[in-house]
């Protein structure tokens, strides 16, 4: 399994018999829970000797929405990390899952999450100045592209075909974010067209990092259609 | 390493070699010593180990109600008139099935998903047999008032229990998970009868 520690970043260490349902380290090695263990240096792995579970974020266990989000964090943070570098990693996601397990709002700690990892692990995106030429990048709609990491001022704009355009508000949000601290910018209020381009904005990015689509990402949009699906037709009684 | 050279041309023991290191837990020199086995063996042996390997291919199907394999269609299980046509238990694989009956206390119907939704692996709620489960509760005709989803105790286990629950909700079907009391990440299928009758008896209600 992977271990994502404070010290050595991502480290993958197996825990053998874990499937055993008497195995004393099984109830304690849950995905997406927080452990403190005892790791023996092996041939090519690490083993896990002694686990003790620190945070199993029952909150999150108990409710399919933040689930979603959670399995996406940790998605997120598999895929934009390298084996044993990193460790700021664990404080970020650390931060995030103790955020989403005291019912804060998914969007914008999710948005914080990508954009203060994308930052540690070398892909900071670039939203104040072209990522071409250094200018300042300001107006009611500029353009900017995933894989470029940023915006591009409207002179350069024609050597990157695939930008796209970002709205003025979009822009000044995702500044805030990446400025921080994260409890301001969580005060942010977000109506759903606007929590859906910053979203749409932020994914863009983590695909073009991650080179692949994200399955917690599917997921997530899969248990939404569930949430606006059409109540069910009149042959089912109703409660008034 | 498998070779992709290990086609038809290749020598028969090499091509066996290949066929068995594919199978799930059989590493190289497992494969390679079920492969001298065979070869020594009787010629009926041989012959009986490729007719049943051919037979589970040709007269195994999915049963159209509950999913699971089976020899025909209906399932022997969906066709028995003495089981308890209002509560399904759901599980993960055809093996939960076989864990379930065991016990003997279980005496309603199944539905087999053959999987879990498990997005890190990029397996969603489309992937696995949900649209079956969704579309035999819609039924007119379904006298189902209860599903026990039997997913294993694990993150993909619970996701995919909340999931359908939320799914039911509207149908006006009672949702129940297995009690605890099977260990944390624990799997069905290692479960004692024990253990696993005692979760099916004090089942409790998905939120
Ligand atoms: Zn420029
Ligand atoms: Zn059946």
């Amino acid at each position: 399994m992977t271990l994502l520690t404070p010290a050595r970043g991502k480290v993958d260490a197996v825990a053998k018999g874990v499937l055993r349902p008497r195995s004393k380290l099984a109830g304690h090695l849950e995905p997406g829970t927080q452990v403190e263990v005892m790791l023996a240096q092996g041939r090519t792995l690490d083993v896990i000797t002694q686990a003790q579970t620190v945070a199993t974020y029952a909150g999150i266990r108990g409710d399919l929405d933040r689930l979603g989000t959670a399995m996406y964090l940790v998605e997120v943070t598999d895929r934009l990390t390298v084996d044993h570098t990193e460790p700021a990693a664990f404080e970020l996601l650390a931060a995030a899952l103790e955020r989403l397990e005291r019912g804060d709002g998914a969007h914008l700690l999710t948005r914080t999450f990508e954009m203060d990892l994308l930052g540690e692990t070398g892909f900071r995106p670039q939203w104040d100045v072209c990522i071409a030429c250094g200018r300042t990048v300001e107006g009611e709609e500029v353009a900017w592209t995933p894989s470029g990491g940023g915006v591009v001022c409207s002179a350069c704009r024609p050597r990157y075909p695939e930008a796209e355009g970002l709205a003025g508000t979009t822009l000044k949000v995702l500044r805030a974010i990446q400025r921080g601290p994260y409890d301001q910018a969580a005060r942010i209020r977000l109506n759903p067209v606007l929590a859906a381009a910053l979203e749409r904005v932020m994914h863009d990015l983590v695909r073009s990092v991650a080179e692949r689509d994200l399955g917690s990402q599917r997921f997530i949009e899969a248990v939404r259609r569930t949430a606006s699906a059409p109540p069910e037709s009149s042959d089912v009684a109703s409660c008034p | 390493m498998l070779d992709p050279l290990a086609t038809d041309s290749a020598p028969p023991i090499t091509r066996l070699v290949e066929a068995f290191h594919r199978l799930p837990g059989i590493g190289p020199k497992s494969a390679q010593r079920l492969a001298y086995h065979v070869l020594r063996a009787p010629a009926a042996e041989a012959h009986a180990l490729a007719d049943a390997l051919v037979a589970v291919k040709e007269q195994i199907v999915l049963c159209a109600h509950c999913q699971n394999v089976a020899e025909q269609n209906p399932c022997r299980i969906c066709q028995d008139t003495g089981r308890d046509r209002t509560v399904v238990c759901v599980v993960e694989e055809p093996l939960d099935v076989v864990a379930i009956e065991r016990t003997h206390g279980f005496r309603g119907l199944f539905h087999v998903l053959h999987g879990v939704i498990s997005p890190s692996d990029n397996v969603g709620p489309e992937d696995i047999k949900i649209a079956e489960l969704l579309a035999r509760l819609r039924d007119v005709d379904t006298e189902v008032t209860e599903v026990i989803v039997a997913t294993n105790p694990n993150l993909e286990g619970e996701a995919t229990a909340m999931y359908i629950s939320r799914l039911l909700r509207p149908l006006g079907i009672r949702v129940t998970r297995l009690a605890s009391g099977l260990p944390a990440g624990a799997d069905l299928e290692y479960a004692d009868n024990l253990t696993l009758g005692r979760a099916l008896e004090f089942r409790q209600e998905v939120r």
